[in-house]
C-alpha cells in the first residue's frame, strides 16, 4: 500500500538530488545529465564571480535577516496581546480576522498592494489628503528605498495573525496557578509575561525558529516573485528568482543548479547547527 | 459567554482592545478597499478618493471580467487542480502514513527517515524541472499535481495521528482477516475524520494559492490557473501587455477599466475561499493544533 507514496518520494525528491550532479557538469540539455562533461567545481567558481549572483546573495541575506528579526517575533507579540483579551467574543472576532490573509495567494496580495499603494487612486494619497497634502506621492512598489520594507510589512500582514495559532494554544497549556502565585507576590503584568508566559513558549519558539533558520535562504520566493518589478530588481532579486532567470532566460542550467545546491547545503547546515545549539542550551528542545 | 467576564474591565483592557481593533482594521481594510473599488464606477475610482464606500456604483468591471473567456478557463483549471490534486494528495498521504504508523512494520524506521530527509535537503528547482520535463509533464495540469503529490509535513501529521489511535483497532481488524487497505478505509479513516479534513484543507488551500509551479511548468494560456491569470493582468508594464482584456475603444478607456477589472478579478479569486471561510478556518486551525502535538 505504501508503494505509490514511496515511489513518489524516490522519484520526485531523490530523483532531483541525483540531478544535482549537473552542478558539477558542463550541462547540455540535448546530451542529458549523464553524457554532459564533468567540470568539477568550475561552475561554482564562475557563479561566485558573477556580479548578479553576488547581488542576489546579498539581497537574500539582507531580506532573510529582516524577516528573522521582524517577521518571526511578530506573531509572538500579537499572541501576547490577544491572550490578554478578557471578552471572549471580541477575542474570537480578532482571531478570525487576523487569520484571513494567510489563506490568500501572494499574487492576490500583490494585486491588493498595487491597488492600495497606487499613486493616483490608492490609500496613501487619500490619507495624505486628509492632512491637507495634495502633491504627488511616491509609488512604494517601485521605490528602491522602500521596497524591502514593503516585503517585510506585507509578510507580517499576511502571516503574523495566523502565526499566533500555535502560540495561543501553547499559552493555554500554561498552569494558571503560576500566574496566581505571581500575582500574590505582587508581580505586574509585564513581569508575569516575562517570567511565566515567555518561558512557557520557549519550546514552541525554538522549534519554529529552527524551521525558519532552515529556510533562511528561501527569503520568500512566491512573495518576491509576485511583488517585485524591474525597477526594484537591484534591491530584491533573491537567489531563487535569480536562479530561475539563469535557467530559463539564459539557459544556464548548470550554473542555476550550482546555485540551488549551494542554497540547499547552507539550509541543511543551518538547520543542524541551530538544532545543535538549541540542544546545547536546553536538552529537551530541538527538533532532531 | 458573559459569565467568563468576571473581572471588572480595567483601563488596560480598553487600551488593549483599541490596539487590537487597529490591528484588525489594518488586516481587513485592504480587502475592503479592493472590494469597494471593484463595485465603483471605473472612471471615478481611477481618480482616487475612495476610502470606505464605492465611488459611484457599477457592475461594469464584473461584466467586463466575465465576458472574457480567459477567466472561465482559469477557473476551470484551478478547480481541476483543486479537486483532483487534493484527492491525489489525501489518498497518497493516507496510504503512505498508515503502514508507517504500524509499530510491528519492520521497515518503519528506515522508511520514515527516508521521508524525513527530504524535509532537510532537496534537489532544488532546476533538477526538479528537468525531471518533470523528462517525464513529459511540462505544460500539462498534471505538472501541478504529481510533483507535489505528498507533503512530508502533512505525512508526519497524519502518521502521528494514526499512531495515537489504539493499536487494538488495527489488530482486531487484522485478526478478522481484513486486508490493510480495507482496514485503512473502513476502520481507520472513519475515526480519523478531523485529521483527514484538516489535511485535505491544507492541500486544498495550497492548490488554490500556489502559483510558482505554474510559472515554471505551464506555458499555454489555455492551461493557466487563476493566480496566473491574475498575474498576467497585473503586468506592471500594462501598456505593452498583450493581455489587455478591456475593450479597445481608445487607450485611456481601456486603461481606466483595466484597473477595475483587476480588482474584480482579485475579488473573484478569493470569493470561493471567503464563502467557506468559517468552516475552513475552524478545521484548518484544528489541524495545525493536531499537527503540533508531536510535530
Amino acid at each position: 500500500m505504501a508503494v505509490p507514496g514511496l515511489m513518489y518520494f524516490l522519484i520526485f525528491h531523490y530523483g532531483p538530488m541525483y540531478g544535482l550532479v549537473i552542478a558539477f557538469k558542463d550541462f547540455n540539455l540535448y546530451k542529458g545529465v549523464f553524457d554532459s562533461k564533468w567540470v568539477g567545481l568550475d561552475n561554482f567558481v564562475t557563479l561566485f564571480g558573477m556580479s548578479g549572483f553576488q547581488r542576489a546573495l546579498r539581497n537574500t541575506i539582507i531580506i532573510a535577516t529582516y524577516q528573522l528579526l521582524f517577521v518571526f517575533p511578530a506573531p509572538i507579540v500579537l499572541s501576547l496581546l490577544i491572550h490578554e483579551v478578557v471578552n471572549v467574543r471580541y477575542k474570537k472576532f480578532v482571531q478570525t480576522s487576523v487569520y484571513l490573509p494567510h489563506f490568500v495567494s501572494w499574487v492576490v496580495i500583490g494585486g491588493i498592494l498595487y491597488a492600495i499603494l497606487s499613486p493616483t487612486s490608492g490609500i496613501v494619497r487619500e490619507v495624505a489628503s486628509w492632512f491637507g497634502y495634495e502633491g504627488s506621492v511616491a509609488n512604494l512598489m517601485a521605490s528602491r528605498e522602500h521596497f524591502r520594507g514593503l516585503l517585510i510589512l506585507s509578510s507580517i500582514w499576511k502571516e503574523a495573525g495566523f502565526g499566533t495559532v500555535l502560540y495561543l494554544a501553547t499559552m493555554l497549556t500554561i498552569d494558571p496557578h503560576l500566574y496566581e502565585a505571581a500575582r500574590v507576590d505582587g508581580a505586574k503584568k509585564w513581569r508575569q509575561i516575562w517570567h511565566i508566559t515567555l518561558p512557557g513558549l520557549r519550546t514552541t519558539i525554538v522549534i519554529l525558529l529552527i524551521f525558519n533558520v532552515g529556510s533562511f535562504l528561501n527569503a520568500g520566493l512566491e512573495q518576491v516573485y509576485a511583488l517585485y518589478n524591474p525597477v526594484v530588481y537591484e534591491v530584491s532579486e533573491i537567489l531563487d528568482t535569480y536562479l530561475y532567470k539563469l535557467a530559463f532566460e539564459e539557459a544556464k542550467y548548470d550554473l542555476a543548479t550550482a546555485s540551488g545546491l549551494f542554497k540547499s547545503t547552507v539550509g541543511l547546515v543551518l538547520v543542524l547547527l541551530t538544532n545543535f545549539i538549541a540542544k546545547k542550551i536546553d536538552r529537551d528542545s530541538g527538533l532532531i | 459567554m458573559r459569565t467568563i467576564r468576571r473581572r471588572r474591565p480595567q483601563p488596560g483592557q480598553w487600551v488593549l482592545n483599541g490596539i487590537l481593533f487597529a490591528v484588525t482594521f489594518l488586516t481587513l481594510y485592504p480587502f475592503w478597499h479592493v472590494l469597494m473599488y471593484s463595485f465603483s464606477d471605473p472612471q471615478r475610482a481611477m481618480g482616487g478618493g475612495l476610502f470606505l464606500w464605492p465611488k459611484g456604483f457599477s457592475f461594469d468591471s464584473y461584466k467586463m471580467l466575465f465576458q472574457n473567456s480567459g477567466i472561465w478557463q482559469a477557473y476551470g483549471n484551478s478547480l481541476f487542480r483543486l479537486g483532483v490534486g487534493t484527492l491525489v494528495n489525501v489518498l497518497l498521504t493516507a496510504t503512505l502514513a498508515y503502514p508507517l504508523s504500524i509499530r510491528r512494520f519492520l521497515w518503519r524506521t528506515p522508511l520514515t527517515l527516508f521521508i524525513f530527509f527530504t524535509m532537510l535537503f532537496s534537489g532544488g528547482m532546476i533538477p526538479t524541472y528537468l525531471l518533470v520535463n523528462s517525464l513529459g509533464l511540462v505544460d500539462t495540469l498534471w505538472a501541478l499535481i504529481i510533483p507535489s503529490a505528498i507533503s512530508a509535513w502533512n505525512f508526519f501529521i497524519m502518521k502521528n495521528y494514526f499512531q495515537s489511535l489504539p493499536p487494538e483497532l488495527e489488530e482486531s481488524a487484522n485478526m478478522d482477516g481484513a486486508t490493510p487497505l480495507v482496514t485503512l478505509f473502513w476502520i481507520v479513516v472513519p475515526v480519523s475524520l478531523p485529521v483527514i479534513a484538516a489535511i485535505a484543507l491544507f492541500y486544498g488551500v495550497y492548490h488554490w494559492n500556489a502559483y510558482f509551479d505554474a510559472v515554471l511548468y505551464i506555458h499555454s494560456q489555455s492551461k493557466e490557473v487563476l493566480p496566473i491569470f491574475l498575474r498576467s493582468m497585473m503586468n506592471f508594464s500594462a501598456v505593452e501587455s498583450s493581455r489587455s482584456i478591456a475593450p479597445s475603444d481608445g487607450a485611456t478607456m481601456a486603461n481606466i477599466s483595466e484597473e477595475s477589472v483587476r480588482m474584480a478579478t482579485i475579488v473573484a479569486s478569493i470569493l470561493p475561499m471567503l464563502m467557506i471561510y468559517p468552516f475552513l478556518q475552524k478545521y484548518y486551525v484544528k489541524g495545525v493544533l493536531i499537527g503540533s502535538v508531536k510535530g
